[in-house]
């Protein structure tokens, strides 16, 4: 077995691990407010995404610093469609809310599209092509830049939500939207915010993804997929839940082939597990803790 | 004295212009009108590889309304083409749905789809309703296996690519005085990317050819992240990578090779998309250097390419007639060929005619299209292509080439200077 390559594996699925964090905390953190999957979400990110890559290309600023731009951008996005969509179906039937958001995925890639053209792009930037060598190991720069930022950013959100009035009142009307509503709060404006700030947490994970990844108009649906799978299997709503799903599911994919490989020579099995089923490490993860923990690792109460 | 149109002279006016339009309508009608044949362009318009889609739907389109400028089909009394569009959104269940919706809408002819297990449906389908389809690109050597009647192939096939590859990797450890490589395969996990790589393993084993597979990585078509089978690749040491690839994963390639210092002599593709598309070396820069691509190419010298190519670059800027766009446009030629030969839009005289097509061209390498029984196109050839100084240059065959190939590659990825 070899170990050199299987801490490099888990070194960069550790480092993407945290980006995967910062995205389906956006998830987790709508779903666990309003009891809505933004199916929209990838799609979203990939906005994100082409934000920051259009500040690169006419400003020169790099990703490192406009996936701020790119959260505040996709904030007012977010807003307006909890406005204009979400907030209307909020009371329909599970099935129902779906529908709308799929549409809006189909939306926002399709209008990405047209205005950034099919082509996959990806941009020169200052950080993309260095690394630090550790050793045995190479340490990707703007991996673990996009790590360390998305850290901070996930940081900065629980501490918001804990500590500020509107953060008090996002709680307040996640834990009981009545009541909430009952002590005159405006739960509306709250749901709002509260939606924008999971797409603003998905906006700059797009942002700090540009040198990493090249973009696509049609890169986003994967993404969903892997954030509700975070979330799901930290514990639907448990924001805590999606940082550690974040790690798990980044170090498992990345880890995952290498290692199944290996167990199957150490049996004696002349079988090499492909990396092209690689998401088959993150179901069969999520099925074993909905098996074992069917209310997610750190879920807390049924239902 | 003021003229006024009242409701009278309106009625009046109205019944003359109407009664002239009829008496001068009816000869219009009688005569034999210049019929319209519609075909059908099928293409990944949206989806993960919508970039080369759209591109293949352009090229089709120009052919299209190139043919029709030039005065239709004349057998036919020069009836235009018209093109129906179908997006396949690189799903195999879209394709045929799509494939089965022109069918239904008129279509006598299909052409497309780039994607293999695209073109596995559709043949399918055209097989069950009787309609003609010609695979513009598609290279599974599978899809013409089947003893299908109504497909064929301008492309050229998986086994193909394998063979005119040996040939040239034997001229180049030959000349540079190489007796043995050791060599990783990767390929994406679609239907091309899967056959391209496994029968190029399969030409390698069975030939014995002094390529020593280190290892054969295979990863989903779309895949936003490789720094994994990076790390994989580094740790095999291998002399040359043999990518079979998309646009996307070629430069998330590039980057993670950068980045990681895998230390390679060669990037060789055994034949595939990604390293030959302008994106590719505007978005790499000095990174695309030395690459080099076993495909279909177009012909550098040809008249026709030169006329082609001049009108797609000017219509859509910053594109170019490459291995996709050109047997895309291709493609078009071979149907219209064979409508002009056939004089008749049923479906078993155009498929009578596409077995005798024998189609002059010097758009792509290679002689002039025509099918064999299983409708392949026999003339279909690659080229060895090598990125010099961040342009495409023909390297191979000799008799064909630009500039002479650069190998080993004198500079790593990282000491380029980016």
């Amino acid at each position: 077995m070899n170990l050199n390559l299987l801490l490099q594996l888990a070194l960069s699925g550790f480092l993407l691990g945290g980006v995967y964090s910062l995205i389906a905390l956006g998830l987790s953190l709508i779903f666990g407010v309003m009891r809505v999957i933004n199916f929209a979400h990838g799609e979203m990110m990939v906005w994100g995404m082409y934000v920051a890559y259009t500040l690169l290309v006419w400003t020169g600023v790099d990703p490192f610093f406009s996936f701020l731009v790119s959260a505040v951008i996709l904030f007012i996005l977010g807003y307006l469609l909890q406005r204009t969509i979400v907030n209307r179906i909020l009371d329909f039937p599970e099935a129902m809310q779906v529908l709308p958001l799929v549409g809006m995925a189909m939306v926002f890639e399709n209008s990405a599209r047209l205005i950034w053209g099919p082509d996959y792009i990806s941009p020169q930037s200052r950080f993309a092509l260095s690394s630090i060598s550790l050793g045995f190991l190479t340490v990707d720069t703007p991996r673990l830049m996009a790590f360390s930022i998305a850290i901070i950013i996930t940081i900065l959100v629980l501490v918001f939500l804990k500590k500020t009035d509107m953060g008090k009142s996002i709680r307040a009307a996640a834990d009981n939207r009545l009541g909430a509503f009952l002590v005159g709060t405006n739960v509306n404006k709250v749901y709002a915010v509260c939606f924008g700030i999971g797409t603003a947490c998905v906006g700059s994970a797009g942002g700090l993804l540009v040198p990493i990844m090249p973009l696509s108009p049609y890169i986003g649906a994967p993404f969903t997929l892997i954030s509700f799978i975070i979330v799901i299997l930290g514990g639907m709503g448990s924001l805590t839940g999606a940082m550690v799903g974040g790690f798990i599911i980044g170090v498992a994919e990345s880890i995952g082939p290498e290692l199944i490989t290996n167990i199957f020579h150490g049996i004696g099995l002349d079988l090499d597990f492909p990396n092209t089923m690689k998401q088959v490490v993150s179901f069969f993860i999520l099925i074993v803790i909905m098996i074992l923990r069917p209310q997610g690792l750190f879920g807390g109460k049924k239902g | 004295m003021r003229k006024k149109m009242d409701r009278r002279t309106f009625l009046k006016y109205s019944a003359a212009v109407g009664a002239t339009t009829a008496i001068a309508g009816v000869p219009t009608l009688l005569r034999a009108q210049p019929k319209e044949i519609t075909i059908a362009s099928i293409q990944p318009v949206t989806g993960v590889i919508s970039d080369i889609g759209i591109g293949q739907r352009r090229a089709n389109q120009m052919a299209v309304d190139d043919i029709n400028a030039r005065g239709g089909i004349k057998s036919m009394g020069g009836a235009k083409l018209k093109l129906l569009l179908a997006d396949t959104e690189a799903k195999e269940e879209v394709a045929r749905t799509e494939a089965e919706r022109v069918i239904k809408e008129g279509a006598v002819c299909l052409v497309g789809p780039f994607l293999s297990g695209n073109a596995m449906t559709i043949a399918t389908l055209c097989e069950q309703r009787g309609v003609p389809f010609v695979m513009d690109v598609a290279a599974a050597d599978d899809i013409t296996r089947k003893g299908f009647k109504h497909t064929f192939r301008v492309f050229v096939t998986t086994t193909k690519f394998a063979d005119s590859m040996l040939f040239y990797m034997s001229q180049i450890m030959k000349e540079k005085n190489i007796s043995k490589i050791r060599g990783v395969v990767t390929n994406t996990g679609d239907l091309f990317g899967r056959v391209q790589g496994a029968t190029f393993l399969k030409a390698l084993k069975d030939k014995k050819f002094p390529i020593e597979v280190l290892g054969h990585i295979e990863y989903p078509l779309g895949i936003q992240d490789l720094s994994a089978e990076i790390s994989k690749i580094k740790a095999l040491k291998p002399d040359i990578l043999f990518p079979v690839a998309r646009p996307g994963d070629a430069k998330l390639m590039i980057r993670e090779l950068y980045k990681q210092r895998v230390e390679l002599q060669g990037i060789i593709s055994p034949g595939s998309p990604g390293w030959y598309e302008p994106e590719f070396i505007r978005d790499m820069k000095a990174l695309s250097d030395f690459v080099m691509d076993n495909v279909p190419w177009y012909n550098p010298i040809g008249k026709m390419y030169k006329e082609v190519n001049a009108a797609f670059a000017k219509k859509f800027p910053g594109k170019y007639i490459d291995t996709n766009t050109g047997y895309a446009y291709l493609g078009v030629l071979v149907i219209a060929d064979a409508l002009e030969r056939a004089k008749s839009t049923k479906p078993d005289e155009i498929v009578a005619a596409l077995k005798k097509t024998y189609l002059k061209q010097d758009l792509m390498v290679g002689l002039a299209v025509a099918f064999d029984e299983r409708g392949d196109n026999v003339n279909a050839d690659t080229a060895m292509i090598q990125i010099i100084g961040q342009s495409l240059k023909v390297v191979l065959p000799d008799k064909a080439a630009e500039a002479k190939y650069i190998h080993p590659m004198p500079k790593q990825l990282w000491e380029r200077g980016m």
